[in-house]
């Protein structure tokens, strides 16, 4: 024991004199410092605006994050403790003297733990100082509670540093290599975020064992929070009761606990103490070594008359420049190939790849084909953190290799120039670094080919690796290099060179996002199928060739201030650099007129030709409209009644020209002055109207402007308003690039046309965001039955329905699109033209462009001109799309009422965007979500089917019925349009296939309320909740068609639409829009009055229960039947928009059946929806077949937060 | 060949006088360079080598001026330093192979051949293909000499080349350099004066970056010729006593006998007999004399 303390303060005393320690306790202060004090910074930054920043959830999110990247502090420490004696030759000292194994490993061991623990209390120190930075957003910081902060330390960073130390301390103490301390911490990391990659991809709903077996926390992180509201996140810890979310945080944390207790005992019963034991290995090679010398030197001995050498001719030129730069880059290249280490890196990025690459196919929920752009993604990703790591150690190593092996003393007087000698270091980087890109080629090019899919196109690889990725690695290679010259120290180096690799990211975040300073930062950009490369090439190219040059101005730096010689002292250097000038002048100068030609080039480009606006410039801009101008949005206006636009779009500049004219109507009972216009994109000029007018006032960037009438807009009079539209595209811009204009697959919007009166579409309605503008919350929709909300429709309130009709052209290779039937097409001056006539056909004032190089599919299918336009290579899923178009206009047309248009057209657009909308019989789809799924299994989801289905139900659901200006309505889009969707799917894959499907979507919703920055409505009330109205929304209308009858539901929907389609058409606005509570009556009238409470706790009230199922006992009966013993309980919660929670009581139909077969995969043997009174019930069920499987709710057609447990194995 | 150093000085950051306005000109052949550790020989050896600047002197080898074309100086260089490491896993042949080319050997074919010779020379013929890193301290020492001798160099600058090599392996060195040494400049540091003595034609004693002694070493000797006196002491207090009285330039033990030498112009008498001197005294006598100023 006496041992033990000895050992046990040895160890604190010098971890306290290390500078070290302060080092890693001031970067976790810092680091939670900056997690509170900055809202960007930091794991809980990526949280919803509502949670608190110091509050429980953050804290526990924060520390998970800390401890697993501090997993390599955490080796550092523990390993080096037991290393110390071994790299500095101690151990002889140590082991020669009577000492104990428990006094000398505990006390290392415990002084270890005791040093991390308190570096590790950084966090704390950091968090807490963090929540009185004065500029920090107080709206989020609570008064700090001393439990929040000691709880998740105790809970989770103390035993992880005991898990992970314990291994790692046994780990260091059996190999007592420094190599194998680091490597195990760095492989740990690896692996885990590989572990982490393939359980996601496996789409797993599954949240008991995945948080047990995680070491590190993330997965137990969202297995125990997925579910919690913003409420519970401000208020709960994790719970070490066993009782508590199924005990998984207890258990895992008795799991990993145990293992770090079995490895300490391993540790201690396999060390051994004895100097010859723990040196055995390295004699055995010493006296291998004298062996082999001993048989060299007993060889017989020649003369001892020198022989004379021969003479040979030394040349001088260009010539030997080449000869030796080959040479050493030859020899370098060897040597770095011979090192362990690297291929311990070359095979993790192989691992990598190939991993990456199995998942490249699984896109979400879906499975796409693993074309060569996903391809590409997956396999370099991750990978390319490697490569990183390979050019910043080797920078590292090759700056330093002379030295380190002292042989400079004879390299350094070789007649060889410096220039010659940099070159092949960075040379022998690159060579490697090429050889290294091949591994995401090859693995890429394999794991398509093991996906079955044979279209490789090696040139995509080339492009991506070669081209855009290689430059970077090069970059990133010449700074490391310049900054291992410039320091004094390779360690120091290396911090540095991490340090800028980490600082760009958090610059970014917090909002310094100019190109010309992140250093080596080429803007984000996005291949495409349709495009290719396309307008982001020059983005690439100049970025790419600016770092290029400004790093090459770094290379000639280090190249001047090469260390040749033994003295290293600045002064000799510089004198050496002076020396060594005049000869790299001339490269000097051409790298600095690149990289300042590059830089004017890239600054005319990015902030001259365009604005140059970060995202919170932007948000400043959305901002000040609301500031200014909110006072207009109750100023009467006259609504547009007919478009009539001449568009002329120009893909090789990404730009189009065109001019309009809307006919305006004066529906309201008062005469209008002024007309106001709202000018998103500046993108509206020359307005003019038919009678005399005048500006009188225009904001800045055009957002809002305001014309007075010479004669006032009488009640019911019509002005024809005419302008032009236009957007040019100049140059490129540093970052946000518009994704509307591409040379292939222009897609835009009315946006882009002006908007009558004030649009709050524009607001911001983050709450932080609007904090940070000193906005005040965000206006809420006014309520179901607003008088004057319900004569403006829910999605442009600057119109009813208007008569539509354009003609618009593109270049000779493209095809134009907008809604409207073809009424004629032609070439004139090489540019083909389209007439589009909406005709008598009234539509919503909501109209798109989009221009591209398309392959056409056409079917006439009952009167309707089916048309799927598709980029050639993605030919998958158009038969597809044209199977669900059609089944969707039988159901719909069946069910609801007949289809408004002749036409239902899916035109592709480049995946810079990722959605599908529905505009009047044109749907953009984009090409990343519906043109590449691939649908193999019986299980699979065939989401391109889905979608598409769901688009189309909007023909219906936001084409035909629009809801009123108030909230709720847009559910009555989108959860009718998702539950039209539900019916086509469900009719070609079957009620199994959907139960899985909404299993998933009844996750989305769950999750979606955690992230709620306002407050989580019903379904009837909801504002700007896509988590609401998707995925409850689906659910619930799904089961009520389960429980009351799809035909009732249908009929409802039908009286309803028929009831409202078209609403206000008239112009005297005598109908107003309908809102849900028309809805609700409707459904209300189909339900039968027991079933009513489905209504209310599912569109009227958000409802949870919690249903499980407790035991199930079989028992064969006497006629060789099977009974069933069955114990369920069943209980429901009705939460506020916060989450709070209150209980309900029950008096509910619930299912309760009886299954054979494995989990997941039952066959039903029974089925009987039974009334709930009580919590717990106990039913008897009589069976023909053996069951396995019973419980409550089987099909999970209730929302409950945990969905596992409602059936159980039968016993 | 003549290499001509002239008032070279070099003061180091930490205070430390390496150089002191030191002079000496080399000519063809070989010259020794004698002085206790410290003495400031690496020093001047790094400074011919081109590895460190002086702050004041000029050097120049053959109308080169060392100092400023310094690649026309490592053009005819050969430098083995006091101490060098070696890169790991990489063969003998290789390293050499590769040094050839820096050192501007064009033709493979002399490559080749020039490191056979020296490979076989340096007896590391058998282990060519060895990694360097399992070389034994005499192995590696070998083939630093090998990669100074590349190239036909004409000036070779060896620093405490015979360190570390056993007796047989000295010799073949020393018989080695000697038979280049008649053509080209070779400059040999060193504490052993044996060394000196059997292959320096020329030499200096230097200490505290001075030249305290320049000339052949025969000369040296004979100047010193019936001036040197040896007796055995009994006990550490006579040693003591004499050390008060008279000029001891060095001590040995014999039989755990102190036997000492002396400097004297006449018999300093009582029991001390006048012995043949060596290039040691010459070195100790400089050395204590130097020490006394």
């Amino acid at each position: 024991m006496n041992l033990f303390w000895e050992f046990f303060t040895f160890e604190l005393k010098f971890r306290a004199k290390s500078i070290s320690t302060y080092a890693y306790f001031l970067l976790w202060f810092l680091f939670s410092f900056f997690c509170i004090a900055s809202e960007s910074f930091g794991p809980v930054g990526f949280s919803n605006g509502k949670v608190l920043l110091n509050g429980p959830y953050a804290n526990t999110l924060d520390f998970t994050a800390a401890t697993f990247f501090g997993t390599i502090v955490i080796a550092a420490i523990f390993g080096t403790s037991i290393l110390r004696d071994f790299q500095r030759d101690t151990y002889q000292m140590i082991f020669t003297k009577p000492i104990s194994k428990f006094g000398y490993l505990g006390g290392r061991w415990a002084g270890s733990f005791v040093t991390t623990v308190f570096v590790f209390s950084g966090l704390i120190f950091g968090t807490w100082l963090g929540t009185f930075a004065p500029w920090a957003d107080h709206v989020r910081i609570a008064p700090n509670h001393f439990w929040w902060y000691a709880q998740p330390f105790l809970s989770i960073c103390v035993t992880q540093i005991f898990f992970f130390g314990s291994v790692y301390f046994v780990v260091a103490a059996l190999s007592r290599k420094i190599f194998v301390v680091y490597v195990q911490g760095v492989l740990f990391f690896m692996l885990y975020l590989m572990g982490l990659t393939i359980y996601s991809a496996t789409r797993s709903l599954e949240r008991f064992w995945s948080g047990i077996f995680d070491p590190a926390g993330f997965l137990l992180l969202s297995d125990i929070t997925r579910y919690w509201t913003v409420a519970e996140r401000n208020t709960l810890l994790y719970s070490w009761s066993a009782h508590s979310g199924q005990g998984v945080f207890l258990y895992n944390r008795l799991l990993w606990l145990s293992v770090a207790v079995l490895s300490l005992v391993i540790g201690w019963v396999l060390f051994p103490m004895s100097v010859e034991a723990l040196t055995a290995k390295s004699q055995g090679r010493r006296a291998a070594k004298a062996k082999l010398q001993d048989e060299i030197e007993s060889r017989a001995k020649r003369s001892l008359v020198a022989a004379v050498l021969p003479r040979i001719h030394q040349v001088f030129g260009p010539v030997t420049g080449w000869m030796q730069f080959a040479s050493l880059t030859v020899m370098r290249t060897r040597m770095l190939l011979r090192e362990i280490p690297f291929w311990a890196l070359a095979a993790l990025a192989i691992a990598f790849s190939i991993s990456n690459g199995y998942f490249a196919g699984h896109l979400g929920e879906q499975n796409v084909w693993p074309v060569t752009f996903l391809m590409v993604q997956a396999v370099e990703g991750t990978a390319t953190l490697f490569f990183y790591i390979v050019a910043g150690l080797y920078a590292a190593e090759l700056i330093w290799r002379e030295r380190d092996v002292r042989i400079d003393g004879i390299v350094d007087a070789l007649p060889m120039s410096e220039t010659i000698d940099w070159l092949s270091k960075f040379a022998t980087i690159m060579v490697v670094e090429a050889l290294l890109l091949l591994i995401p080629l090859v693995c890429g090019v394999v794991m398509q080919a093991s996906s079955g899919y044979y279209h490789f196109e090696l040139l995509q690889y080339l492009k991506e690796l070669y081209l855009v990725t290689y430059p970077q690695i090069a970059m990133f290679a010449l700074l490391a290099m310049f900054v291992q010259t410039i320091v004094s120290n390779k360690f120091i180096g290396h911090a540095i060179v991490i340090g800028i690799y980490l600082l760009n990211p958090i610059l970014y975040n917090v909002g310094w996002q100019n190109t010309l300073y992140l250093i080596g930062w080429t803007p984000t950009y996005t291949y495409s199928d349709m495009n290719g490369y396309g307008h982001f090439v020059p983005i690439l190219f100049w970025s790419i060739a600016y770092w290029l040059a400004v790093t090459g101005i770094l290379a000639v730096i280090s190249i001047a201030l090469t260390r040749r010689g033994s003295d290293d002292s600045w002064a000799a250097r510089s004198k050496m650099a002076r020396g060594r000038l005049p000869k790299l002048v001339p490269s000097l100068a051409l790298f600095v007129i690149a990289a300042i030609g590059c830089g004017i080039w890239y600054y005319y480009n990015g902030h001259v030709l365009n604005e140059y606006l970060d995202a919170k410039a932007r948000r400043g801009i959305q901002a000040d409209y609301e500031r200014n101008f909110k006072k207009y949005e109750n100023l009467a206006q006259p609504k547009v009644l007919a478009v009539d636009s001449r568009v002329d779009i120009d893909p090789a500049h990404r730009s189009f020209a065109g001019s309009a004219t809307y006919t305006l109507q004066n529906k309201t009972a008062a005469p209008i002055p002024e007309i106001h216009l709202t000018d998103q994109h500046e993108s509206v000029s020359n307005v003019s109207f038919d009678r005399g007018f005048r500006k009188v006032s225009c904001a800045a960037r055009n957002s809002y402007c305001i014309y007075a009438l010479d004669q006032p807009l009488e009640p019911g009079a019509v002005v024809k308003m005419t302008f032009n539209v236009g957007h040019q595209s100049r140059g490129f811009r540093d970052g946000n690039e518009l994704p509307e204009f591409a040379y292939n697959g222009t897609f835009f919007d009315s946006d882009y046309f002006p908007y009558i009166g004030y649009n709050r579409g524009v607001e911001l309605d983050d709450p932080r965001r609007r904090r940070e503008e000193k906005l005040g919350p965000l206006e809420e929709m006014a309520s179901r039955g607003d008088a004057k909300q319900s004569l403006y429709n829910l999605f442009v309130q600057d119109s009813d329905w208007i008569h539509f009709h354009t003609v618009v052209s593109t270049s000779a290779d493209q095809t134009a699109i907008a809604p409207g039937y073809l009424k004629k097409e032609w070439t004139e001056n090489g540019r083909r033209y389209f007439e589009y006539d909406m005709g008598a056909q009234q539509i919503a004032d909501f109209f798109a462009y989009i221009s591209g190089r398309y392959d056409v599919k056409r079917e006439n299918y009952k009167g309707v001109n089916v048309e799927v336009y598709y980029t050639p290579a993605h030919q998958f899923d158009v038969n597809d799309m044209i199977d669900a178009s059609k089944r969707g206009l039988d159901y719909y047309q069946q069910n609801f009422s007949p289809y408004q248009f002749a036409q239902y057209r899916i035109i592709e657009f480049p995946r810079y965007r990722g959605f599908a909308q529905s505009f009047p019989n044109t749907i953009p789809y984009s090409e990343d979500i519906g043109f590449i799924e691939r649908v193999e299994k019986k299980k699979d989801i065939d989401f391109t089917y889905f979608v598409t289905a769901h688009e189309l139900g909007h023909q219906w659901w936001g084409h035909q019925l629009i809801g009123a200006n108030v909230e709720g309505s847009n559910m009555m889009s989108e959860t009718l349009a998702e539950y039209s969707a539900l019916m086509v799917m469900e009719k070609k894959y079957g009620k199994d296939q959907m139960r899985r499907f909404l299993r998933h979507e009844v996750d989305t919703y769950l999750r979606g309320r955690g992230g709620e920055t306002r407050r989580e409505p019903p379904l009837v009330q909801v504002q700007r909740e896509p988590y609401v109205w998707y995925y409850k929304g689906g659910l619930v209308m799904y089961t009520l068609a389960d429980y009351i009858g799809e035909d009732k539901v249908n009929l409802a929907l039908h009286n309803f639409l028929e009831k409202y389609r078209y609403a206000n058409a008239e112009n005297t606005e005598t109908q107003p829009y309908p809102d849900t509570r028309e809805l609700v009556a409707s459904l209300r009238e189909q339900t039968p009055p027991e079933l009513q409470y489905l209504i209310t706790d599912g569109f009227e009230s958000i409802v949870l229960y919690d249903n499980k199922a407790l035991t199930a006992v079989v028992t064969p009966t006497a006629d060789g039947k099977f009974k069933v013993t069955l114990t369920v309980q069943a209980r429901k919660v009705k939460a506020d928009g916060n989450g709070d929670e209150s209980p309900m009581g029950m008096n509910d139909y619930i299912d309760v059946g009886v299954f054979s077969g494995t989990k997941d995969d039952e066959k039903q043997l029974y089925l009987k929806r039974e009334k709930f009174t009580q919590e717990k019930q106990t039913f008897e069920i009589i069976v023909d077949e053996m069951p396995t499987r019973a419980g409550i709710d089987p099909y999970n057609k209730l929302i409950d937060r945990v969905s596992d447990d409602n059936t159980i194995d039968v016993t | 060949m003549a290499l001509t150093i002239n008032g070279l000085s070099k003061t180091y950051p930490n205070g430390v006088q390496a150089l002191k306005n030191l002079s000496l000109t080399i000519g063809n052949n070989m010259f020794g360079l004698l002085g206790p550790n410290g003495a400031g020989k690496s020093t001047l050896m790094r400074t011919v080598a081109t590895l460190q600047d002086p702050d004041a002197g000029s050097i120049t080898l053959d109308g080169i001026d060392v100092l400023k074309q310094k690649n026309e100086v490592r053009k005819v260089l050969g430098y083995l330093p006091q101490e060098f490491g070696v890169y790991p896993k990489m063969s003998a042949a290789d390293m050499l192979l590769h040094l050839a080319v820096l050192k501007g050997i064009a033709s493979a074919g002399e490559r080749k051949e020039m490191v056979d010779a020296l490979l076989q020379q340096t007896n590391l013929w058998e282990a060519r293909k060895k990694s360097l890193s399992t070389y034994s301290g005499g192995m590696k020492q070998r083939f630093g000499i090998a990669q100074a001798l590349l190239a036909n160099p004409k000036l070779i600058i060896v620093d405490e080349p015979t360190a570390g090599l056993d007796p047989a392996e000295r010799n073949r060195f020393l018989n080695l350099l000697s038979s280049i040494g008649r053509d080209v400049t070779v400059i040999l540091s060193t504490h052993i004066v044996d060394d000196v003595r059997e292959l320096c034609p020329r030499m200096a004693i230097i200490a505290s970056g001075q030249v305290l002694q320049e000339g052949s070493p025969n000369d040296a000797l004979a100047a010193l010729q019936g001036k040197i006196w040896s007796k055995v002491v009994k006990s550490d207090d006579e040693l003591k006593a004499i050390e008060t009285q008279m000029n001891v330039i060095s001590t040995h033990l014999v039989s755990g006998l102190h036997e000492i030498r002396v400097y004297s112009e006449s018999n300093p008498g009582d029991g001390f007999r006048c012995v043949d001197s060596g290039l040691e005294d010459v070195y100790f006598l400089n050395l204590s004399r130097h020490t006394l100023n």
